[in-house]
């Protein structure tokens, strides 16, 4: 039978054969471990590349957002400078151009800083003052005294340089016109700017003008008066007797040449105006008596027309006014007579006088034509009048009210009017009296 | 008979003058300038004169102010007749010692007369 070795090989064997089938599942178990060990390690490895690659990716993103916003700043910091050159560039070409205007202005311009002193002189200005290559830059109103001619233009600014305008200066032959701007910066003044005008050639012209007016005006006096007188003699029978429709005719004539006499009279005033020595002798006068007066030489033609005429004297005694008696009497008979002539037979008038803030107030009312609404800002300018006017009468000038508003301003008084078309006008004007006195030095 | 002088460059105006003072009864001179007008007043000694500002050869002015000089000329009122009225040439004419100024455009010669009649008026009283 068999062999205890057998037995024992085969025990030998099977146990082998368990020991291998043991070995190997043990193996196997470790190979599972090691494999799920593997595969743990790899998950966590691969977690751990995720989010160190998410960290990194962050990173990555945060640095080139950062590089971007740095990139984004450096342009806007490169355009800011640019914008800045720019600017300056273009303050540069602004002072050139200003600069070049002020060289090359055909006025004469200084520029004083705050504390008055020359910071700037343009070329025009050194020619008018005879200053040419001098070193005025920098000096003082009362240091400038004495180079060339500035004293003329001293005089007339003053040391403390007054705010002027257009105030004519004599220079030799030339006449220029100086006018002072402050030039202020927010609140601050930052300094004075003085402009020098030529003018010479239109006070020339000017002058020509009145000259020329003027003394036409006389030549054609002459044989105005020869006429007048002439006229005057036949009506007069000085000549010898006259037909009664040689009468008629003559005396027709004789009115027609005194309207040629009154169109020439206001030519002179005017140029007389123009001229600037109209008022003569201001002196203390009873306002009332004037105006009396006036109303008195007017008679004839307030019958005449049919006209009635209301004079509401003040109840106070007025003040006495400081005045060219001649010319207010004037400007009162314009006034009268234009109330009379526009206002149709059977109208009113009323003349009133107070004493007003701005002194004596003169005020005339009519119920007459009125002038136009579209003509009312045209009232006191040379030969105006109204369309309507002219219908009415023929002969007006259109130089009255330009020479009354002329002689109430020259008194530093105001002239006005109300008017309805249709309706009637009302004109008023005031004298200043007391404390705002005409003073003598504003007459000639 | 009462003396006047004339002394206007306008012949139209002198002869008008002439013939309206004559009619009044004056016995009537006249000049043609101002060194004329000098000349005759020298030699007739008016009453009165009628003086124009703008002559040829002297002026009114310079008339009045050789007639200052004299003390026989300055006696005599004279009345200017001028065509022109400035207050300026008032006065200067007032301060060289005329006694009225009439404006010819302003006045007629009626005026003129009545003017003239004042002025012989206030001389003689």
């Amino acid at each position: 039978m068999f062999s205890y070795n057998f037995y024992l090989n085969i025990f030998l064997i099977f146990l082998i054969i368990l020991l291998f089938i043991f070995y190997q599942r043990k193996v196997n178990d470790l190979k599972k471990a090691y494999e799920e060990v593997e595969v743990i390690l790899a998950i966590r490895t691969k977690a751990r590349t995720r989010a160190l690659n998410e960290l990194a990716r962050s990173l990555e993103e945060k640095v080139k957002r950062r590089t971007k916003e740095l990139e984004e700043s450096r342009i806007a910091l490169m355009g800011t400078l640019e914008d800045v050159e720019d600017a300056r560039k273009i303050a540069e070409g602004e002072k050139d151009k200003t600069l070049s205007i002020i060289t090359n202005f055909s006025d004469g311009l200084l520029f004083f800083d705050k504390e008055n002193k020359l910071s700037l002189i343009n070329p025009q200005a050194e020619k008018l003052f005879d200053i040419k290559n001098q070193n005025t830059i920098g000096k003082s109103v009362s240091e400038l005294e004495s180079f060339g001619n500035l004293n003329l233009l001293v005089k007339t600014i003053g040391n403390e340089i007054k705010e002027i305008s257009k105030k004519e200066l004599l220079l030799d032959s030339l006449t220029l016109e100086v006018s002072t701007i402050s030039i202020i910066k927010g609140d601050e003044k930052t300094g004075i700017l003085v402009i020098l005008h030529d003018i010479t050639r239109e006070k020339t012209i000017e002058k020509l003008k009145t000259e020329f007016v003027s003394l036409s005006a006389h030549q054609l006096r002459t044989p105005l008066s020869a006429i007048k007188w002439t006229l005057k003699m036949l009506l007069d029978g000085d000549l010898g007797e006259i037909t009664k429709e040689q009468k008629e005719y003559i005396s027709k004539t004789y009115q027609s040449n005194e309207r040629m006499i009154d169109l020439i009279n206001d030519l002179l005033n005017i140029t007389r105006i123009e001229e600037g020595k109209y008022l003569f002798n201001p002196v203390l006068s009873d306002f009332q008596e004037i105006v009396q007066l006036a109303i008195s030489s007017s008679e004839d033609i307030i019958q005449k027309r049919k006209i009635k005429l209301k004079f509401e004297k003040p109840e106070k005694k007025l003040p006495k006014v400081k005045i060219d008696k001649e010319k207010i009497e004037l400007v009162i008979q314009n006034l009268l007579t234009n109330a009379l002539i526009y206002t149709s037979p059977g109208g009113e008038i009323i003349i009133s006088l107070k004493n007003s803030e701005e002194g004596i107030e003169f005020k005339i009312s009519d119920t007459g034509i009125g002038i136009p609404k579209i003509q009312q800002e045209r009232v006191f300018t040379k030969f105006f009048r109204g369309s309507n006017a002219m219908r009415v009468d023929t002969g007006g000038t259109g130089l009255g009210l330009y020479i009354s508003k002329n002689i109430i301003e020259a008194h530093n008084g105001k002239i006005w009017f109300e008017s309805k078309e249709g309706n009637g006008t009302t004109f008023y004007f005031t004298l200043p009296c007391g404390k705002r006195l005409l003073k003598n030095s504003e007459v000639l | 008979m009462t003396k006047i002088l004339l002394i206007e460059d306008e012949q139209i105006m002198l002869d008008l003058l002439r013939r309206k003072l004559t009619e009044e009864g004056y016995e009537v001179f006249v000049a043609k300038d101002g060194e004329e007008g000098l000349k005759v007043m020298a030699e007739i000694n008016p009453d009165i004169i009628l003086l124009d500002i703008i002559m040829p050869r002297k002026g009114g002015f310079e008339v009045m102010e050789e007639m200052q000089k004299d003390p026989n000329l300055k006696r005599i009122p004279v009345i200017i007749i001028s065509n022109s009225g400035q207050p300026v040439e008032l006065s200067r004419a007032q301060k060289l010692g005329a006694k009225d100024w009439l404006i010819k455009t302003e006045f007629d010669p009626q005026e003129v007369i009545n003017k003239v009649k004042k002025q012989l008026w206030q001389k003689q009283s």
